[in-house]
C-alpha cells in the first residue's frame, strides 16, 4: 500500500496545500503575536521576560517533534526499504535544525535576565546542543556522501543512535538538579500554566507548525524534483 | 501602553531580540527554500526542453510529475 504513495499522485496535493497554508498563515500569525505580546500578562516572578517563552518553547517542541518523526521514519525505512521515507527525512532535517538552534538562542536570551548568564553547563541545554549536532551530522552525511543508498543507510543509523538523546532532553529537568525550570505541560495531561499564557503558547505552536509544514512541503517538492532530474534518462 | 510594549519594563532588548531573531531566521529560510525550489523546477524544465522531441514526448507520457512541473513553469514565465 505504501508503495502506491507515488510522487505523481501527491505532487498536485502538495501545491494545493502550500496555497492553503499561505492563505491562512498571516492572519493566524497576527492573532498569535497580539496574544503573545499585548494580551498575555507578565509573569509574577519573571515579569515581561516570560514572553520569550512564546518563541522558545514552541521552537524546542518542533525541534524535538521533527527528530522523533525522523527516528520513526528511519526505523521504518530500515524495515520496509521505502525510499520515500529518506526523502521525507531529508526535507524535515533542516526544519528540525533551525528550530533547535532557535530554541538554544532564545533560551540563552531568556537565561541572561532570569539566571544572570547566557549559557550554563545545564543538562537540558547540553542535551539540546547534542540534538543540534545530530541534526548537523545527518545533513552533512547526506550532503557529502554521493552514493544515495549508502548515505541513506548511514544517516538513518545516525538518527537511530541520536534518538537516545530524546528521552534525556525530555526528562533532564526531572532527573538532574538543573537551572532550567521543570515542565509546565506534562505528557500525562497535567498543565501547570494559566490559561492566559497557555492560549498564546498554543497559538504560537500552531504558527510554528504551519510554518514547518510549509517549509517541509517546499523542501519535499525540491527533493522529488532532484530525484526526477537524476533519473530523467531512465524514463 | 505602546511605550510599555516597546520597553517591556526594561526587558525589551531580550524579548524583542528573541522574537526578531526567530522571525528573521524563519523569513530567510522561507525565501531560500522557495528560491531553491524554483531553481530546480527551472533546471528540470530546461533539461526536458533540451531533449530530442521524440524522447521528450516519451518522458512526458511516462511522468505526470514532469508534466505538472512544466505547467507550473509556464505559469511562472
Amino acid at each position: 500500500m505504501l508503495n502506491n504513495f507515488s510522487h505523481n499522485n501527491i505532487f498536485f496535493v502538495i501545491s494545493k496545500l502550500i496555497s492553503f497554508i499561505n492563505s491562512i498563515f498571516f492572519p493566524i500569525l497576527l492573532i498569535s503575536l497580539t496574544f503573545a505580546i499585548v494580551l498575555s500578562p507578565p509573569d509574577y516572578l519573571q515579569g515581561d521576560t516570560v514572553r520569550i517563552m512564546y518563541v522558545h518553547v514552541p521552537s524546542a517542541w518542533v525541534g524535538l517533534a521533527c527528530y522523533s518523526v525522523m527516528f520513526l521514519l528511519s526505523v521504518c525505512s530500515f524495515i520496509f526499504k521505502i525510499k520515500n521515507f529518506s526523502i521525507i527525512n531529508k526535507s524535515i532535517a533542516p526544519i528540525g535544525l533551525t528550530f533547535t538552534c532557535l530554541a538554544i538562542v532564545t533560551g540563552s536570551l531568556w537565561g541572561r535576565p532570569t539566571w544572570g548568564t547566557w549559557l550554563a553547563w545545564d543538562a537540558r541545554l547540553i542535551s539540546m546542543l547534542v540534538l543540534m549536532f545530530f541534526y548537523l551530522l545527518y545533513i552533512l552525511i547526506n550532503k557529502f556522501i554521493s552514493d544515495d543508498s549508502f548515505s541513506n543507510k548511514v544517516s538513518s543509523i545516525v538518527i537511530i543512535i541520536g534518538s537516545i538523546n530524546i528521552p534525556i532532553i525530555r526528562y533532564s529537568v526531572d532527573w538532574w538538579n538543573t537551572l532550567h525550570q521543570g515542565s509546565s505541560i506534562k505528557i500525562d495531561g497535567t498543565i501547570l500554566i494559566d490559561k492566559s499564557m497557555l492560549v498564546p503558547l498554543l497559538l504560537m505552536l500552531l504558527v510554528f507548525l504551519l510554518y514547518s509544514a510549509l517549509i517541509f512541503l517546499m523542501k519535499y517538492k525540491t527533493e522529488i524534483i532532484k530525484v526526477k532530474k537524476k533519473n530523467i534518462n531512465r524514463l | 501602553m505602546i511605550s510599555e510594549i516597546i520597553t517591556m519594563n526594561g526587558y525589551g532588548l531580550y524579548v524583542w531580540l528573541s522574537f526578531g531573531i526567530t522571525f528573521l531566521i524563519c523569513a530567510i529560510i522561507f525565501f531560500y527554500t522557495k528560491k531553491t525550489l524554483k531553481k530546480y523546477e527551472r533546471e528540470l524544465a530546461t533539461e526536458i526542453n533540451k531533449l530530442p522531441s521524440e524522447t521528450r514526448i516519451k518522458v512526458l507520457e511516462k511522468s505526470k510529475l514532469i508534466n505538472q512541473i512544466l505547467v507550473s513553469q509556464k505559469k511562472i514565465i
